[in-house]
């Protein structure tokens, strides 16, 4: 097992951080998609609710492997088939492994981050938007200025926690050939028939990548928990 | 008569109601506040007093009636068709003209003192940052915080962080300070020294509204008070007819309770 873990280690490596780079895109996209929704889901406006509302309902229930294959799979072939070049313009760059992945994990992930971005902001005390308001902040310059950044810092751990459930969906993505961990696992597995050594090098990757994100999230926490935490002001 | 800038009223509230459902917390109300004076809101809790208040800085958007701060119509235009909300943007700039001390102080946790104080100059009226920095200093040393400029919100003394409420208030220059019970979340050992401050800012004839319960305060430092229940105004009168002959047994009932005599 050893000799084994040393022969193909870099190998392993790589696809980890094919896995972390994917995962840090989607989340990113995730993060775009969660705030403009949980905006939505808080407006006044019906219209804009009732989308939102939708959008949290299908994306959390369709699971990511079949996103996965509609948007690899699907959309590039719809959009042929079609014959539009508009069409056509907009899907063939799913074409691409990692744009697919990025994508389909990011709508998966957004659902999930509206959710914890909604919960976090109707968290945050009434009377923060109250005082924004009563300097005369219009209610876009009072939510990006006051009421996000403190939701940012309460949602933070529950964001980190999206962030490493993402990171152990990207092995979906070797259905699709991105060659991630799992998707280097499979090949180191098929050319040396040794499936169990593979898939536990694999799985103590994913231990060791998720213990080291876990350990900075702490890290990030503490310190944003210092001075001018929302945590520690009261009354 | 005119409204010349002079001598119209800050603050004129005309036939003001809002209900929220079948609930009428604010009923006919008509309150005028003169340049200058300093005008105590008192009455039992629910009597809608906070409400009123709210509906001043349009924080509580009302459904009859009118509101107008230095002439102008608070909320809505006037249109052929009647009233018609007014945007955000609007809103927010006919807000400027109003200052407001919350009651658990509402100060932004994750910004410093002097933060706190610059974000509307600076965010809301474009001042450039070393104007509005050395502004709030001035301020900060008015209400005896220029120590604390650095410091947290959450590093403050509930007394402390209601002077940095009451400094955030002034750094946008309102013509209009409104109070909500601002002494109400505070040990009693702390009510004091913004009760102070305020009374300051009477003395130099700042045009405020204040939402209290606090008596003495109220008789110090008012011109008027205004006496609520049951969401009507029930009493308008100067300071010293109103505690010296109050103008009903209910509200000398009050009084007497309040004071602790």
């Amino acid at each position: 097992m050893i000799d084994f873990a040393i022969a193909y280690l870099p190998l392993y490596l790589k696809g980890a951080l094919v896995g972390l780079g994917l995962t840090a895109a989607a989340m990113t996209g995730a993060l775009v998609i969660g705030v403009a929704v949980a905006m939505g889901r808080l407006s006044q406006n019906p219209v804009l609710r009732y989308l939102t509302i939708s959008y949290v309902a299908v994306f959390r229930a369709v699971p990511p492997l079949v996103l996965l294959y509609i948007v690899y799979f699907g959309l590039p072939a719809w959009a042929v088939a079609m014959e539009s070049d508009v069409l056509i313009a907009i899907f063939s760059p799913l074409d691409n492994r990692l744009l697919a992945a990025t994508l389909a994990f990011s709508v998966n992930a957004g659902a999930y981050v509206a959710e914890i971005v909604r919960a976090s902001i109707l968290s945050i005390p009434a009377d923060q938007m109250e005082a924004a308001r009563s300097i005369g902040m219009t209610y876009p310059k009072a939510m990006l200025r006051i009421i996000l950044p403190q939701a940012f810092r309460t949602a933070f751990p529950t964001l980190c926690n999206e962030f490493i459930i993402i990171l152990k969906g990207t092995s979906l993505a070797s259905v699709i050939g991105v060659t991630e961990l799992m998707r280097n696992a499979q090949m180191v597995a098929s050319a040396t028939f040794r499936n169990l050594e593979a898939y536990v090098l694999a799985a103590l990757l994913y231990v060791v990548l998720v213990i080291l994100l876990q350990l900075a999230s702490t890290r990030i926490e503490r310190w944003m928990g210092g001075r001018g935490s929302a945590a520690r002001a009261s009354g | 008569m005119h409204d010349t800038s002079e001598n119209r009223p800050v603050l004129r509230i005309r036939g003001l109601g809002k209900s929220y459902g079948n609930v009428e917390v604010l009923k006919d109300i008509d309150l005028d506040v003169e340049r200058g004076q300093t005008v105590a809101i008192i009455g039992p809790s629910g009597s809608g007093k906070t409400t009123l208040l709210r509906c001043v800085n349009f924080l509580v958007p009302y459904d009859r009636g009118e509101v107008i701060v230095d002439g102008d119509l608070v909320g809505y235009r006037k249109t052929a068709a009647g009233l018609k909300l007014q945007s955000d943007a609007e809103i927010s700039l006919k807000r400027q003209k109003t200052g407001m001390v919350f009651q658990r102080f509402a100060l932004f946790p994750h910004k410093s003192v002097l933060e706190n104080l610059i974000e509307g100059p600076v965010q809301v009226l474009r001042q450039p940052r070393q104007v509005a920095t050395e502004r709030a200093m001035a301020v900060l040393g008015s209400v005896g915080m220029s120590a604390k400029a650095d410091a947290y919100p959450a590093e403050l003394s509930g007394g402390q962080q209601q002077r940095v409420g009451i400094a955030r208030a002034l750094c946008m220059e309102p013509l209009l300070l409104l109070f909500d019970e601002a002494t109400s979340a505070l040990d009693p050992e702390l009510v004091g020294e913004v009760l102070a401050v305020m009374r300051r800012l009477s003395d130099e004839k700042r045009t405020m509204l204040v939402v209290t319960h606090e008596l003495r305060f109220a008789r110090e430092a008012a011109d008027r008070i205004v006496f609520m229940e049951a969401g009507r105004i029930v009493a308008d009168l100067p300071t010293s007819v109103f505690f010296e002959e109050p103008p009903t047994p209910r509200i000398a009932a009050f009084i007497a309770a309040s004071l602790g005599k």
